[in-house]
């Protein structure tokens, strides 16, 4: 018997897990340096071509480019933004956003400067599971690159539940000055909150690599589907985040079923109207965030 | 205020009769049989001429918007391409794979303004109640919904071929070649912003404008004090959408064709640069900032070919970086722009 939709719902899972590995450090930065960040989507594609170059010039084995790609990413990410967006905490939330942007072009067409706008892709052996009777087939890269990202997210889970500095990194996106009295050190707080947001998108962007290819705008193609998701799940919430991934990933692939074949392209379009929807209907999204001025 | 624009002010002629005046001005030399005959090698400039004047159209919106009211709006090409897309749909003569019905171009500008007006007050209405930085990314999210369509549905807009046979009624005006047009174009197109700037200029010195300043400095504050806010929001940002889809016609009318390259994030980058480096709030200092950074992406242009060494791919690309890192340094070092006021922008400098 086939199950209807189930390739559809696996396809969706692979999209909503690089989503959601996005989707959680922007939404992470979203809720204690309180900017929307529009260089996230840059982070994702230097995590991508730090894959790469782990797998294709150094020749290490896919896993532990993963580790190299979230390791290099955060520090890559955490120094920019030491530069960047650190010195200006106070100014508010859109010269921080205006910022974001400027960084985004600088380091976009940086990389297409340098590695040119070719598409590399990270070369891994894929092994496939069929099961006709039911109706799919899952590849053992995509098993990789869900299971990564449940993993990703347990990790980050005992981190924010256990730990002292998860604990105050909560207590900052609460409420910053109450923490900052309560002997909490929001620098410190802010640091780790970048490079755990720069190493998440190292991960998505070693994913992506693997399943599409690395390019200069492999991230940025991803970001507004990024600020949906996060936006999905309640702007902040990191749980909430990845629920939103999930949601709007298996939204896309299974919408595609139902879509007339000429409007398949619009798929990503109509994961912006469900945005701007969210927006005007829950703006809090799926965990009921305040965004409204009054 | 220095004394020589104070002396400016003081003139009994401002840039709405001067725009009005220029635009008579125009449309007599129009239908004489004289034209102007631009030396050979300044075509390029001057196809930059034209879309710069398009885009201080599009931005003297913008700075009611973002300068003055501080609403955050980063997709005024959306409206900029409805209003292309309308008017191109409307006056399109058998276009190939699209829609056009063959009606006279001045039915295609008032189609034009009303659709990007209408957009405008639907956009409006659901999301002006949103935060600044969520404003944001829903109007980015619809200029890009609005290229996708654009894109996605080609039997009505002719998808990435783009959309041609529109009426071009500068150009038949006179058959003495395309520099001749491209001059007609730019004189048309001068009185046309700088009408508009007159009439933003004024609503902005008037005592509506300063209601727009006290929202933008503290919206409860002037709910308080017994204006309606949101109104004024409504009505800027309809101000804007309206003027931006005018352009979006002219562009079309100028080309003869609609194509979705004229339409890309592009448009509201250089916009928006254009108006942070003038300094947002300054009605003169926003246009000067545009023409800075249109100058400056015209001089690399020229530049290109003397750099040995370095692909056009590469080239495009650096300019780019250059461009980001300039709105970065605007951003850091000076948040008020050249010629913006930090008091009233809310920024340290």
């Amino acid at each position: 018997m086939e199950i209807p939709l189930a390739q559809e719902v696996i396809f969706g899972l692979v999209i909503g897990s690089y989503i959601a590995l996005g989707a959680i450090g922007f939404t992470l930065v979203y809720g204690l340096v309180n900017m929307i960040n529009f260089a996230h989507g840059e982070f994702i594609t230097i995590g991508a071509f730090v894959g790469y170059l782990a797998v294709a010039e150094v020749g290490l084995p896919l896993p532990v480019a993963v580790f190299v790609a979230l390791g290099g990413t955060a520090v890559v990410g955490w120094g920019i933004a030491r530069i960047t967006f650190e010195p200006m905490n106070d100014a508010g939330a859109v010269p921080l956003l205006l910022m974001s942007i400027g960084l985004g072009l600088v380091l976009r067409n940086g990389i297409r400067v340098i590695a040119g706008p070719d598409r590399r892709s990270i070369r891994t052996d894929v092994a496939t599971y069929r099961f006709d009777d039911l109706g799919f087939f899952v590849t053992s890269q995509q098993l990789f690159i869900i299971g990564l990202t449940l993993a990703s997210v347990l990790v980050l889970h005992l981190f924010l539940s256990r730990t002292m500095l998860g604990v105050a990194m909560r207590a900052t996106a609460d409420n910053e000055d109450l923490a900052l009295v309560s002997g909490v050190d929001t620098r410190r707080v802010r640091n780790a909150v970048w490079l755990a947001a720069s190493g998440l998108a190292g991960v998505a962007g070693v994913m992506l690599g693997t399943a599409q290819a690395a390019s200069p705008t492999v991230g940025f193609g991803q970001l507004l589907l990024i600020i949906t998701a996060a936006i999905l799940g309640g702007a902040g919430s990191p749980y909430g985040a990845v629920a939103g991934s999930y949601l709007l990933g298996i939204g896309i692939t299974v919408s595609v079923v139902f879509l007339p074949e000429s409007l398949t392209s619009l798929n990503s379009t109509m994961a912006f109207v469900v945005l701007i929807v969210v927006l005007l209907l829950r703006p809090g999204g799926l965990v009921n965030r305040e965004v409204r001025t009054s | 205020m220095s004394a020589e624009s104070g002396r400016l002010e003081d003139l009994p002629v401002d840039a709405v009769h001067l725009g009005a005046a220029l635009f008579v001005l125009a449309v007599l030399l129009l239908y004489s049989p004289l034209f102007v005959q631009p030396p050979g090698g300044t075509f390029t400039v001057l196809e930059v001429v034209v879309l710069f004047l398009l885009y201080a159209m599009i931005l003297v919106g913008l700075n009611l918007q973002f300068g003055h009211a501080g609403l955050v709006n980063f997709g005024p090409v959306a409206f900029f391409a409805v209003g292309g897309y309308t008017a191109a749909m409307v006056t399109a003569e058998n276009p190939f794979g699209a829609v056009g019905l063959g009606l006279a171009w001045p039915v295609g500008i008032v189609a034009a303004v009303l659709a990007a007006a209408a957009l405008g007050v639907v956009l409006g209405v659901s999301t002006l109640r949103l935060r600044d930085d969520f404003l944001a990314i829903v109007t980015l999210a619809v200029a890009e919904i609005i290229y996708d369509l654009i894109i996605a549905f080609r039997d009505y807009t002719g998808g990435s071929l783009g959309l041609n046979n529109v009426p071009r009624p500068i150009a038949g005006t006179t058959s003495a070649g395309d520099g001749a047009v491209l001059v007609s174009t730019i004189i048309v197109f001068g009185a046309l912003a700088v009408l508009f700037y007159g009439v933003f200029r004024r609503l902005s010195a008037s005592p509506y404008g300063r209601v727009l300043r006290a929202i933008r400095a503290d919206e409860q504050v002037t709910e308080t004090l017994g204006k309606r806010v949101f109104r004024y929001k409504l009505a800027v940002f309809v101000y804007g959408a309206a003027v931006a889809g005018l352009a979006g016609a002219l562009l079309v009318f100028y080309n003869g064709a609609a194509s979705a390259g004229f339409f890309t994030i592009n448009v509201t980058v250089i916009v928006w640069i254009g108006m942070l480096i003038g300094g947002a709030g300054n009605d003169r200092g926003v246009i000067g900032g545009l023409a800075i950074i249109m100058g400056f992406q015209l001089f690399t242009r020229f530049l290109n070919d003397q750099i040995p060494f370095v692909t056009q791919d590469q080239f495009a690309s650096l300019r780019l970086v250059l461009v980001g890192l300039l709105l970065m340094v605007i951003i850091k070092y000076r948040p008020e722009g050249i010629w913006g006021n930090a008091d009233e922008l809310g920024v340290d400098s």
